[in-house]
């Protein structure tokens, strides 16, 4: 019963982040066009069009990084796992995604004291935009990721042969 | 304690850590040894909403996917094979060619092998290649054309370059122009072998000659996607639009043609490669961004300056360093894929190579041609990986196949290393 609970809500969260993924891209493509169209027809530019999509460009990039550690396919050297046997898997799998936990526990904790700081000194991203809001993502998608790669670590102890990839589990593609 | 950690961050990395995870605890722990506050991270991060340039990255990786999406391999395959194939060896120039353009265009991500591969390989059996042969040709064409615009890693390069404030400054144009020559020594190199195969004579009976209406044909069922190399290429070298535009037209330009005019590509499939081709962006920025940190802090413990001068003592002249540089970068290409090999290394790398003369478009061009040959080095060589999942073969079987690739396209890669003219005459 909890269980099917916590997978609605993974579920959601799931949902939440492909939606909010593809509206930033679609954002980013339409201002992109936009901005070329608008040098083509007037000569100029709109001013906050290019920061916009620097900032969208953030925002894909770790909303990517966190979809990327849904099924782990996040770049590594692999070079061990490649031929050990399945406790040398289970080992590397371990110790693999308990580091990327801590580590991304550490990059939300700091990159929050970051957006205290930025608030406090009344950062500006552009125009009158202030600039905390638009950081907010680099925690948001590090604590998630954080969670994430402790459910792996977790799946890694408990389940035999634990593969996140559904790509990888021996079908072709 | 130091050597302590850092063999531990190696072992991890080793061990199959995400590398952007390892990257960044040692940015960590740098920055904390050096007792500065480690908001300092988060700021780096930051940093990525200053390069106007890195739109173009999601955008060419998006346009990627959905081009391998679509039916637009096989197009291409077709028209390269009713202009081409006639020739002595057409069919492997054909695969060559079709592949050196489609890595080009989607980042040499690996997408190369799936999408056409499945196309080719068949295809070369028909025409009486030998398993092996074809095996190797289409592994080593997976990362064919990563030296012509606009391939993504000729752009992180720049990026990074950019990143270094060097007395010469890298454009990712000239890069662009820079690439022209050696990338396509690399494709007539493997052109002549693939033309001098034995191949078996019952299917040399049904020799293809060239067929004027099957060429027309197949140059109409291109129409669409004809312009977009002529667009996007002549705009950028004829310098009438900048990389991230390019990048905005080629996205939104294959979008309308795979999704509103052939309709290869349902709008509910849509969502599913823009979260693929994101995935493949997510995991690059990440990398990106967390070694902005670590190149910062390594700058300021002037890192490249102590390795220059622990180099300069035991060498003196370029032709030993770029010697020495041509070993280490076929190790570091076989362990590291190339977005993580430039964003880590560059930076390290860069300012000890200007130090021994070498300019630094040039150095961008050897560095990616010698990654290049690390996709498919055995024993790591991510290529071949793909490969041997994709037909379903042991990946020692591949290791053979690839062989003589292998050995033509690393006396291709001296020759680009030692001879800065294959890549800088275009350049002012």
């Amino acid at each position: 019963m909890q269980n099917t609970k916590i997978q609605r809500y993974v579920r959601w969260l799931h949902r939440v982040e492909d939606i909010l993924l593809a509206g930033v891209l679609t954002l980013m493509l339409i201002l992109a066009m936009a901005d070329i169209a608008m040098r083509l027809i007037t000569g100029g530019s709109l001013i906050w069009i290019p920061p916009v999509l620097q900032i969208l460009v953030l925002w894909l990039g770790l909303l990517g990084a966190l979809l990327a550690s849904r099924s782990q396919e996040h770049i590594a050297i692999d070079v061990i796992s490649r031929f050990v046997g399945p406790l040398g898997k289970k080992i590397c799998g371990i110790s693999g995604c308990l580091f990327a936990t801590i580590v991304c526990g550490l990059m939300a904790y700091f990159s929050i004291e970051f957006i205290q700081t930025s608030i406090e000194y009344n950062d500006i991203a552009f125009a009158q935009i202030p600039a905390w809001p638009l950081q907010l993502i680099i925690p948001f998608t590090f604590s998630l990721m954080a969670v994430r790669f402790f459910f792996h670590t977790l799946g890694y102890l408990r389940i035999r042969n634990y593969q996140p990839n559904p790509a990888l589990t021996g079908k072709a593609i | 304690m130091a050597i302590l950690i850092s063999v531990l961050f190696l072992l991890l990395a080793l061990m199959g850590a995400p590398l952007f995870a390892v990257i960044a605890a040692s940015a960590l722990w740098g920055f904390f040894q050096q007792d500065v506050n480690l908001q300092v991270v988060a700021i780096e991060i930051y940093r990525l909403t200053e390069m106007p340039v890195l739109t173009a990255i999601p955008l060419f990786t998006f346009a990627g996917y959905l081009l391998g999406e679509s039916k637009a391999p096989q197009r291409l395959v077709r028209i390269t094979d009713a202009l081409l194939g006639w020739m002595p060896g057409g069919l492997a120039i054909v695969a060559l060619i079709a592949c050196a353009l489609f890595t080009a265009f989607t980042g040499a991500s690996g997408v190369t092998i799936v999408a056409l591969g499945a196309l080719l390989y068949p295809a070369l059996k028909k025409a009486g290649y030998s398993n092996n042969f074809n095996l190797g040709l289409i592994t080593t064409s997976g990362s064919l054309g990563l030296l012509f615009a606009p391939s993504l890693p000729l752009i992180l390069y720049g990026v990074v370059a950019q990143q270094l404030a060097l007395d010469i400054p890298v454009s990712i144009d000239d890069l662009f122009l820079a690439g022209i020559i050696p990338g396509t020594l690399m494709l007539v190199a493997l052109s002549i072998y693939s033309a001098i195969q034995p191949r078996d004579p019952a299917a040399l009976q049904n020799k293809s000659t060239f067929d004027a209406r099957e060429a027309w044909a197949a140059i109409k069922d291109t129409a669409w996607e004809a312009p977009l190399p002529f667009i996007v290429l002549g705009g950028i070298y004829g310098g009438f639009i900048a990389v991230s535009e390019a990048a905005a037209i080629t996205a939104f330009y294959v979008l309308l043609v795979s999704v509103v005019i052939r309709g290869e590509i349902s709008l509910r499939k849509l969502p599913i490669v823009m979260r693929d081709s994101m995935k493949l962006v997510g995991a690059i920025m990440v990398i990106l961004a967390v070694s902005l940190a670590s190149t910062n802090y390594m700058i300021d413990a002037e890192i490249p300056t102590s390795i220059f001068n622990f180099i300069s003592e035991h060498i003196n002249s370029q032709l030993t360093f770029l010697l020495l540089l041509f070993l280490f970068l076929l190790v570091l290409g076989m362990m590291l894929d190339i977005f993580s090999a430039i964003v880590i290394m560059v930076p390290i790398i860069l300012p000890i190579a200007m130090e021994f003369g070498i300019h630094p478009v040039h150095l961008g061009i050897l560095f990616l041609a010698n990654m290049q040959l690390g996709y498919f080095t055995p024993p790591v060589g991510m290529n071949l990986f793909i490969a041997s999942f994709r037909f379903q073969r042991p990946v020692t079987e591949l290791y053979r196949a690839t062989i003589p690739f292998f050995f033509i396209l690393l006396a291709t890669v001296l020759l680009i290393t030692y001879v800065p003219w294959l890549s800088l005459v275009f350049i002012d």
